[in-house]
């Protein structure tokens, strides 16, 4: 994807997530601190190799329309687990070697990762109730 | 060679202290390409077919503007494939046009958005872009995203952007680095003006533009920015698309000034600058006559170069290794078999001298080159017959000889041209032009009257254009194509 426009188009993102005012407070502030983007391999190791927690870990692209539903939607559901799970957002142009390392071919992928080892995964989009039993079995199993 | 593995950190000082890079005596590949575009990648992913150990090496520089793209090459990112998205954008505004005469309603005026079509169209290559990296981790070839140029014999360097430098060494190398723009020279130019390497991820509308140039890259910017409701102009310094037929070339040129190109025949500017800031913000052109003293002034928007394009052959360490290059046009001499006068260094695509500037030119180049390398072929690329569209607002496709070149070639009264207008029939309803359309074929009396020249200019063009190349390689007769029965009603059964 051209660069320049890919700039363009983040600087003129409006922030969703965890800053976005949606009138649900108690969600918005349980978000941040179970969703975080991923900075570079060292910190991949360290909060989600390394996290004590269940971590899913979202690879996405900005140029692929199906990352942009399911990203908000398995947020939501990741945030109303009351922190028994983190999710970790990648995307994938801009830490390729890690998509790369992780063999993921098509975006949306999802991979649920305990004490570093990847346990379950999903490609494409998914809805809410496919998406909570992911979720469910990641924490419970 | 163990000298220069040790001292890889810092590459400079081995080889100033030798004054000279030794040949290694086994190599890190066996085949490294530089550049990942469409005939570097096609030969890379064929070389690991055959199990080979290959690298690809891509990195675009920044144009003036900034602008950069990701692995693919200039079709998949500043080329073919936004050209014809683009087009297909402006060939909807015509539909929209012509669909109120078959009974379409809506009351609401339609205008078209830059931004959407922009987004789209660059989200589509971002999945090209990863689909390639994606191909080239399954088939097991390495990938650097780095610049590489030539230090010794069979020694490349590879800098990446954070300016980290490698040193790879291979049997054999295949140079596949393209085309970049060429600007004019002139006051203005590399500050102020774009060219196709922006356009296609311009963050903004371009709105009032001047296109200077005649090529086909030229004249289809021009025609889709028109397309899109743009008003745009085209500096002409001469004729238009040189090396095509001209009796074609023209009614292309008809065609758009027709249609609300506007063109300002022989000038060419001299010097470019900004008016007002903004995006776009306003430019004043100035430009000379070509045939006297005239000078004038006019002001747009955006002013897009497009008045050729210029290999990347003179920065990759070429003369390290002794390839010759043509020093004039940048371009590289090769052998049938693609070999440059180096024997383990090929080259592909865009940089031949005297050879077809074509994506499926250079993918097919890429594959049997590597097939003769490493499979035992000896099959070699056909640049005879390789059939080509112009996606100007009139589509035109073509096979073979010009008009010009085959009564140079065979002499005209060797030559018979069989020729006709037709109507579309999508056209005849939205009353559309009767009279443009047009395709004539030129055969050669002396050989049966075999087809040696295929134009088409009509909608589609490219569609109809195909097959017929495909009857023509198999030596197509003025005969054989009367017997054809047409298919009613397309615009091919002419």
């Amino acid at each position: 994807m051209a660069q320049r426009l890919a700039l363009q188009r983040l600087l003129a993102l409006p922030t969703r997530g965890p800053l976005a005012s949606h009138g649900r407070a108690f969600g918005t502030s349980a978000g941040r601190r179970s969703t975080f983007n991923v900075q570079d391999g060292s910190d991949f190791q360290d909060r989600v190799l390394n996290s004590p927690k269940p971590v899913v870990v979202d690879f996405h692209a900005q140029w692929c329309g199906p990352c942009k539903i399911l990203g908000p939607r398995l947020e939501k559901l990741v945030a109303k687990q009351e922190g028994k799970v983190l999710m970790a957002k990648v995307d994938i142009d801009d830490h390729t070697d890690l998509a790369i390392e992780y063999e993921v071919s098509a975006v949306p992928t999802v991979l649920a990762m305990k004490n570093g080892d990847v346990v379950d995964k999903f490609v494409g989009i998914k809805d809410e109730d496919q998406l909570e039993a992911f979720l469910k079995k990641l924490i419970g199993a | 060679s163990v000298q220069a593995h040790k001292e890889e950190e810092n590459p400079r000082k081995t080889m100033e202290v030798n004054g000279f890079m030794p040949v290694p005596d086994s190599y890190d590949y066996d085949l490294i390409v530089i550049g990942g575009g469409s005939g570097g990648l096609a030969a890379a992913k064929e070389a690991a077919k055959y199990g080979k150990k290959v690298m690809v090496l891509d990195f675009v520089m920044p144009t003036p503007q900034g602008s950069s793209w990701g692995l693919g090459g200039t079709c998949v990112n500043v080329g073919c494939i936004p050209k014809k998205l683009m087009h297909q954008a402006a060939l909807l505004g015509q539909a929209l046009q012509d669909s109120h005469k078959f009974g379409w309603q809506f009351t609401e005026e339609v205008k078209h958005n830059w931004m959407t079509m922009t987004e789209s169209i660059q989200n589509y290559i971002g999945s090209l872009n990863w689909g390639y990296r994606v191909a080239l981790r399954d088939k097991k070839v390495t990938y650097e995203n780095a610049y590489g140029e030539f230090v010794g014999p069979h020694t490349i360097k590879a800098t990446n952007k954070k300016g980290v430098e490698k040193l790879y060494t291979a049997e054999t190398f295949i140079i596949a680095t393209g085309e970049r723009p060429r600007y004019l020279g002139i006051p203005g130019d590399k500050e102020y003006c774009i060219s196709s390497d922006d356009l296609f991820s311009l963050p903004y509308c371009p709105g009032r533009t001047l296109v200077v140039g005649a090529s086909y890259v030229a004249l289809e910017c021009a025609g889709f920015l028109a397309g899109l409701g743009l008003d745009v102009t085209v500096m002409v310094r001469s004729i238009l698309l040189r090396g095509f037929d001209q009796d074609m070339a023209n009614r292309i040129g008809e065609y758009m000034k027709e249609h609300g190109v506007n063109f300002i025949r022989e000038f060419v500017p001299i010097k470019v600058e900004r008016v007002e800031e903004g995006t776009p913000g306003i430019l004043k052109v100035t430009a000379k006559s070509t045939t006297g003293d005239q000078i004038i002034e006019v002001e747009y928007n955006t002013v897009l170069l497009a008045i050729g394009r210029d290999p990347c052959t003179r920065k990759i360490g070429l003369d390290k290794v002794g390839v010759n290059i043509n020093e004039r046009t940048g371009k590289i001499p090769v052998n049938d078999e693609e070999q440059t006068n180096v024997p383990y260094i090929y080259a592909v695509g865009d940089i031949l001298q005297d050879k077809l500037e074509l994506t499926p030119v250079a993918i097919q180049a890429g594959r049997l080159l590597v097939q003769r390398l490493y499979a035992g072929t000896t099959t070699k690329c056909d640049y005879v017959n390789v059939p080509t569209t112009v996606f100007t607002p009139l589509e035109y496709g073509a096979c073979g000889y010009s008009e010009e070149t085959a009564v140079e070639k065979f002499g005209e009264e060797n030559i018979e041209v069989y020729h006709s207008n037709f109507w579309p029939l999508e056209w005849t309803v939205p009353s559309r032009d009767n009279n443009k359309c047009y395709a004539k074929i030129i055969c050669n009396t002396q050989d049966n009257e075999r087809v040696i020249g295929f134009h088409v200019l009509g909608p589609n063009a490219g569609e109809v254009t195909q097959g017929f190349a495909a009857a023509i390689k198999c030596g197509l007769t003025k005969e054989q194509l009367d017997s054809t029965i047409g298919i009613h009603p397309v615009c091919a059964e002419v």
